[in-house]
């Protein structure tokens, strides 16, 4: 097992900084994921470890060995690259060996690594076919397996599962976390799809405009996101703009819907900083309008009123958005909804813990 | 490093390349021009436009270029004229039988349009089959003079039945790449048949018609083969031909390569102007609804009727050229009296042509390893790396495709002469590398569209295995992109096989002779000398036609492509 090390990495693409200024540290045997929206850097993150790019500055460690100048075909990496890139005048059994051919691996020792690698993916019964015979989760798992027959240092996988359909791509996923958990080895995996991430990952990073944003384990970055991107990128959030009124053992923060209690916020923050509240849409509880309860302000339950804008029933959960005063929309989901709580035009209300809000630094989002 | 450098993909090994590359085409490219350019500039005392204003004032000259642009015009139009509606038929209607026709159309690319001109003046001699015919059946009672003064209609009319395909090609290709959405578009909003297709689909077609009529025009305007055979010797091609041989005594050879190049120019930037130089990208890749139509039972019959009539037409000299060549008596008859093989052993034991078979089956395979090596590895180079000058390189290896073999060929003699590569002392390093430059573009554009098609991902997934990037190389891409490596080597080998301006402007000594400078040298003999050229002419139709064929099975549709500016 081998460890992965981003030190000061910085990577020039064309006109941008692909990736800027990246230090991180991926233990060894970790399930690591790069996690962002396209054009963030991660692909590039990913290529930099595979030595298909050279940083421009910094350096690429395995292991305390510094990998910056070593070639593609020295490292000890194995790739799944996002369209397969299976070799199509090669059958399966030749795609998957070639990597131990190059290693002068004996046949008798090859045939049998194969064979195992075959076992792992289950497409022992394929090792015939040529690529364009297989469909896109069997290719899947043959590159997934020419990838791990060569026992790599690092398993590198590139939106391995961003080709398959819905149903298998949820099939994949305890798939690779079950070979991950047999093989033991450091995988980097790179996707944009945050439920993939969150599903899988022992740890995640999320990147922006090719820096770190922030590390941690997913229950981590759900519950306590440090950046109004991060809580909007990973899950989806209510970001409610205010100005930081109090900070004690609950935050007062005052909105434009009146005074939010929140328990939890980022370091650093100072009295009269414009700020973000962050409420999940799932932490948002639906009351009937007209019976309002009476929580005194120490209970650290936060209570709205507004009226029903749209209801979007999706089977296991019902969707709202709600219109506060002043134009502030809030989402809103109902878990198992067995009946409809509200309808379009009725006024509610809406309580929420100060546990599930986390107030936030003010950034711009998008990309 | 400084940070300019950083940005491309060079180390030692592929600058040490890329300085090769530059170096054969300032070589073997630029400086030839430029020694062209030259001489028709610069005389002993200094710069001087003295040969220039004789070319714009003499009318002798004057004539022959107008003659020149005339004859390139004439032939795009009438291809053009002739190619319009065969595109319509077989790329839009849907009919049993339409890939054979589709094959029968490409066949007259089969024949250098000068070997076709031996054939078509047997049959349009004064007492030559059509004449016979026409006297015979009684629709005239004195021979017609087909050759004569109207020889100029001859060389258009030999010439557009040659090139044709090539503007089809380019027509096919284009009108294919019409998204039919946006077709459709405009019938939704009323237009209909002629209203339809001179505002939405022949605009949309232009840039890829433009393309095929650029290529067609520069190969009628320079073809040196037809008017020689039919001694139609007032044109610039012919004009250059003679002058190839007192290069020292008369500079208006220079001047007359300078007038092609700056008309070839011109006209290149006039195809680009009339296309408006905006690019019509066409949107939505998505899937789009397929314009093939069912044709119904008429217009079957009308597309099978316009085929096989241009086909008959256009396979009239080459069914001269066959007749000539089994021909033992043919005097005063429609079809010959009496048939004979014996100019197909004659090919194989005469001196004059079993050596030049040898000259060019060694000149063509030459040739076709320096493509397939410059080819290759430029593509490569386009395809793959970030190299400084990308666009100048790719521009160089693009420009034969405008640059006519008849200019490149006698810049040659007339750069090198004095040199280790004079070609009148021996032509065969020039004759390769001419053959070689002429047809690397289709090299080039063979071997890049493989590259293209080809993942780097495939490449890198070598090389994260362990393969060096010339093992991913060697093993991962070069084998998935051989079918167009060799279907692009096909072409350019057949091509060289079958080259005329090169031929005959390089080839100035008889022993190194390649097949169509023996087949010209033949005509000017008077007894056999035309069957023996036509039986060679008959094998040389046969060569190419195998080499199209295979070169058609590799590249499919794509074909069109290869012939395009």
């Amino acid at each position: 097992m081998v460890s992965v090390k981003f030190a000061s990495v910085t990577k020039v693409l064309g006109e941008s900084r692909a990736i800027d200024n990246l230090t991180l540290d991926i233990g060894a045997g970790e399930l690591f994921f790069l996690l962002g929206p396209s054009g963030c850097g991660k692909t590039t993150a990913l290529r930099l470890v595979a030595g298909f790019y050279t940083p421009d500055e910094g350096q690429i460690v395995f292991d305390g060995r510094d990998q910056t100048r070593v070639p593609p075909h020295k490292r000890s990496t194995g790739m799944v690259f996002q369209n397969y890139a299976l070799w199509p005048h090669m059958d399966v059994r030749h795609n998957i060996a070639y990597g131990l051919k190059m290693r002068r691996v004996s046949e008798a020792e090859r045939e049998k690594r194969v064979n195992r690698a075959l076992e792992i993916v289950q497409m022992q019964a394929y090792a015939e076919r040529m690529p364009n015979q297989l469909s896109g989760g069997q290719q899947q798992r043959v590159a997934l397996a020419r990838a791990l027959v060569i026992e790599p240092d690092v398993v590198l996988l590139d939106e391995p599962l961003s080709n398959l359909d819905a149903k298998l791509r949820v099939e994949m996923r305890t798939q690779i976390k079950d070979i991950h958990r047999q093989i033991g080895r450091t995988m980097i995996y790179v996707t944009h799809d945050q439920a993939e991430a969150l599903s899988m990952a022992d740890r995640i990073v999320v990147m922006r405009r090719g820096q770190l944003v922030q590390v941690g384990t997913p229950h981590e970055l759900y519950t306590r996101p440090e950046s109004a991107f991060v809580a909007e990128f990973i899950g989806g959030t209510n970001l409610l703009p205010g100005t930081l009124e109090e900070v004690g053992e609950l935050l007062l923060v005052k909105t434009q819907v009146g005074i939010v209690r929140a328990k939890y916020a980022v370091k650093g923050l100072t009295r009269g900083e414009p700020v973000f509240c962050s409420v999940r849409p799932e932490s948002l509880r639906l009351r009937p309008a007209e019976a309002p309860t009476r929580i005194a302000p120490s209970d650290g339950i936060n209570e709205l009123s507004g009226a029903v804008q749209s209801v979007m029933y999706l089977g296991d959960n019902e969707q709202y958005s709600l219109r506060l005063a002043d134009g502030v929309t809030l989402r809103a989901v109902e878990y198992n909804p067995t009946a409809t709580k509200a309808g379009v035009g009725d006024r509610v209300g809406l309580q929420f813990d100060a546990r599930d809000v986390v107030v936030l630094r003010q950034e711009e989002l998008g990309d | 490093m400084t940070s300019w450098l950083r940005r491309y993909d060079l180390n030692r090994a592929n600058a040490a390349v890329l300085i090769f590359l530059w170096l054969f085409f300032i070589v073997f490219m630029l400086y030839p021009l430029c020694y062209v350019f030259s001489n028709a500039f610069f005389t002993s005392e200094g710069f001087s436009l003295v040969f220039m204003k004789l070319m714009f004032s003499s009318p002798n000259y004057t004539t022959i270029l107008a003659n020149s642009v005339n004859l390139g015009l004439a032939v795009t139009l009438f291809t053009t004229l002739l190619s319009l509606p065969l595109a319509f038929l077989l790329v839009r209607y849907h009919f049993p039988g339409r890939g054979l026709l589709n094959g029968l159309i490409l066949i007259p690319m089969v024949l250098p349009p000068f070997v076709g001109a031996i054939g078509m003046r047997q049959l349009l001699a004064r007492f030559g089959s059509v004449n016979l015919l026409l006297l015979e059946t009684g629709v005239i009672n004195q021979p017609i003079d087909w050759l004569g003064g109207g020889s100029f209609w001859s060389v258009v009319i030999l010439e557009v039945l040659h090139l044709y395909p090539i503007m089809y090609l380019n027509l096919a290709a284009a009108l294919a790449n019409v998204d039919p959405s946006l077709e459709e578009a405009a019938k939704n909003l009323g237009a209909s048949g002629f209203k339809l297709f001179r505002t939405v689909t022949f605009p949309l077609m232009l840039p890829g018609y433009f393309a095929g009529a650029v290529i067609v025009f520069i190969w009628a305007f320079t073809d040196l083969g037809t008017p020689l055979v039919f001694e139609y010797r007032e044109v610039i091609a012919v004009q250059i031909f003679n002058m190839v041989t007192d290069l020292h005594q008369n500079p208006m050879g220079y001047t007359f390569v300078v007038a092609v190049i700056a008309l070839t120019l011109f006209f290149f930037y006039l195809s680009k102007r009339l296309m408006g130089g905006g690019r019509y990208e066409m949107m939505g890749r998505g899937h789009v609804t397929s314009a093939v139509r069912p044709a119904s039972a008429s217009l079957t019959v009308i597309a099978y009727a316009v085929v096989l009539s241009i086909s008959a037409l256009a396979l009239i000299p080459h069914l001269g050229v066959f007749l000539t060549s089994v021909t033992s008596r043919w005097f005063f008859s429609v079809l010959p009296s009496e048939y004979t093989l014996r100019f197909y052993q004659d090919v194989f034991s005469h001196d004059l042509t079993l050596l030049s078979i040898k000259n060019s089956l060694l000149l063509s395979t030459l040739s076709t390893i320096v493509d397939v090596v410059l080819g290759v590895t430029i593509a490569y180079f386009l395809s793959r790396k970030r190299v400084p000058g990308r666009d100048v390189l790719d521009a160089l290896a693009m420009l034969p495709l405008a640059l006519p073999g008849l200019v490149l060929a006698f810049g040659y003699v007339a750069a090198f002469s004095a040199t280790p590569l004079d070609a009148r002392i021996n032509p065969v390093p020039l004759l390769v590398i001419a053959y070689a430059v002429r047809r690397l573009p289709y090299m080039v554009r063979a071997a890049y569209a493989g590259f293209q098609q080809t993942s780097v991902a495939l490449e890198e997934a070598a090389m994260n295995l362990g393969a060096s990037p010339i093992k991913a190389l060697y093993q991962i891409t070069l084998p998935l992109v051989f079918a167009n490596l060799i279907a692009g080597a096909v072409l350019c080998f057949s091509f060289a096989m079958l080259e005329v301006s090169d031929s005959l402007i390089l080839a100035l000594k008889e022993p190194y002779y390649p097949i169509t400078k023996a087949i010209y040298s033949l005509l000017g003999r008077i007894a056999d000398g035309p069957y023996i050229a036509s039986a060679m002419g008959m094998l040389g139709l046969l060569l190419l036609a195998g080499s199209l064929f295979i070169a058609g099975r590799f590249f499919g549709r794509r074909m069109g492509e290869l012939f395009r500016a």
